[in-house]
């Protein structure tokens, strides 16, 4: 039996898992420093646990204004905190597209 | 053979239907994606997935079942009474709702054949404890793992103990990628179930070598097969995942469909035939225990659970049953297929008197609505910063 496999399953389950979440989460803290809290609605509501009403979704985006005005952070300090944000979520996106890489066949040869 | 295959890419496709809710149950019920999308973008990124990979098609074709140096000892009559064991466990439970495992429904089938038709020998059991009984206890605990440190690092990078905008809506863009990747790491594994099912067939009637991997229409085969039934959706499905687990918000979707993603792609690559209706169900889980305030609502989980439990013996004993009745020859296999396909027949009668669909998939907010909802609570700054400075 091929033991080795089960911890390296364990290993490249939840350390690539955690990276690409923590790389986006730290991108989305970082947006919400530039100023710019993304208020995404849900698409369509399914489930009554995730209705949000649009006098909610303005209210959301009313406290998000009131918040960036409030930020002690300069503009270029806002502006540094926005494309540090983008490099996160590039570099998230980066893992997801080397995991896959790494399973296919081709990138073995 | 030509019925066999007929049979398994007919599995590959109830399969599919079975399994949308893997990817897709988590984004649906937080509205990152509209339900009709969600099962669309499934089914492609399904079709994708099965020509990434072929480990595991290797490990069904070329190892639970025994290679002797005259070949597979299992004909192909016994390959098909295994699918029927298995399709008519897997369409079982989604008549009933409730998340039980295809992989598992096909093993378990093929196994009882397999033992009716050739006896214990036909079964290398090293292979089967390895790549299917081991998996199927370690990825959902590895995925539950994942999701509940995932879950934790989400919530704690982007908590504010100043009441101001988390931005956590953010998550809900994220969960369209997430959640496609779930799509794509499914059909790297679960296409593959039946590629190797057809491989395993056409080594048993001598058309293929023994220790070959799936050949390239059996690839194509059953990649549109798979990507067909997951477009044909699985409603009830997706009702049980998507809130019958936990109250899902969209940070915490997030983190249950990459983990989910990434123990099934880990898997994937090493070979190991896993449940990934398992595997997602382990991640719902997890980033229910990652979030604070959260309640898992455990009778829903003993109900899958047991659901799991009951799928490889309940399968093997169908599929069992078939071979008992395909040891009569061709009449057995005459009657298997009648017998299987009345049966598939009643439960479609049954499942229309309460039919689901995209249109009504808002039952989910029925059901949803007797869950009582515990509000998070306020985060609180663990540091004595207050309390020192008076």
């Amino acid at each position: 039996m091929h033991w080795e496999n089960l911890p390296l399953v364990l290993f490249f389950s939840i350390v690539p898992a955690a990276s690409v979440v923590a790389l986006y989460a730290l991108g989305i803290r970082l947006l919400t420093a530039s100023g710019r809290t993304p208020i995404v609605a849900p698409l369509e509501f399914t489930d009554a646990i995730a209705i949000v009403t649009p006098e909610e979704i303005l209210k959301n985006e009313k406290r998000a204004r009131q918040a960036a005005k409030k930020s002690p952070l300069s503009q270029a300090q806002k502006n540094a905190a926005y494309v540090a944000a983008w490099l996160c979520f590039v570099s998230s996106g980066a893992v997801v597209l080397l995991g896959i890489w790494l399973i296919l066949p081709i990138s073995h040869k | 053979m030509v019925l066999v295959i007929a049979l398994a890419l007919f599995f590959d496709f109830t399969n599919g239907f079975h399994d949308t809710a893997n990817a897709m149950a988590t984004p649906i019920a937080t509205g990152a994606m509209k339900p009709k999308v969600a099962v669309a973008l499934a089914a492609v990124l399904n079709l994708i997935g099965a020509f990434l990979s072929t480990e595991v098609a290797k490990t069904i074709s070329g190892g639970i079942i025994r290679e002797g140096h005259d070949g597979i000892s299992v004909g192909p009559e016994m390959i098909f009474a295994g699918l029927i064991g298995a399709i008519v466990w897997n369409m079982a439970t989604w008549l009933f709702g409730l998340p039980s495992s295809s992989s598992h429904a096909l093993f378990g089938g093929l196994i009882g054949a397999a033992l009716v038709g050739a006896g214990f020998g036909a079964i290398d059991v090293n292979v089967l404890l390895a790549k299917v009984i081991i998996p199927a206890l370690f990825a959902p605990l590895v995925a539950g793992i994942a999701a509940f440190a995932a879950t934790r690092i989400a919530y704690g990078i982007t908590r504010r103990y100043d009441g101001k905008p988390d931005g956590r809506d953010g998550f809900r863009r994220a969960q369209i990628f997430s959640s496609g990747l779930v799509a794509l790491a499914h059909g790297t594994n679960d296409a593959q179930k039946t590629m190797g099912i057809i491989t395993l067939t056409l080594i048993a009637v001598g058309a293929q070598a023994p220790k070959t991997g799936p050949q390239f229409w059996v690839i194509v085969a059953c990649a549109i097969a798979i990507a067909l039934g997951t477009y044909m959706g699985g409603w009830r499905i997706i009702r049980t995942i998507g809130t019958g687990l936990t109250e899902v918000k969209p940070a915490q979707g997030f983190a249950a469909e990459t983990s989910t993603a990434a123990t099934i792609l880990a898997s994937s690559h090493v070979g190991f035939a896993l449940s990934t209706t398992q595997v997602a169900s382990g991640s719902v889980i997890g980033s229910g225990l990652g979030r604070r305030g959260s309640k898992v609502r455990w009778k829903t989980v003993r109900h899958i659970v047991t659901g799991w439990l009951l799928t490889l013996p309940a399968s093997a004993a169908v599929g069992a049953i078939a071979a008992v009745i395909a040891l009569l020859g061709a009449p057995g296999v005459f009657l298997n297929a009648v017998l299987g396909g009345g049966v598939l027949l009643a439960m479609y009668l049954v499942s229309r008197r309460k039919p689901v669909n995209h249109l009504n998939v808002s039952e989910v907010a029925e059901s949803a609505a007797a869950v009582k909802i515990k509000k998070n609570p306020k985060p609180k700054r663990k540091v004595a910063s207050s309390k020192g400075a008076k």
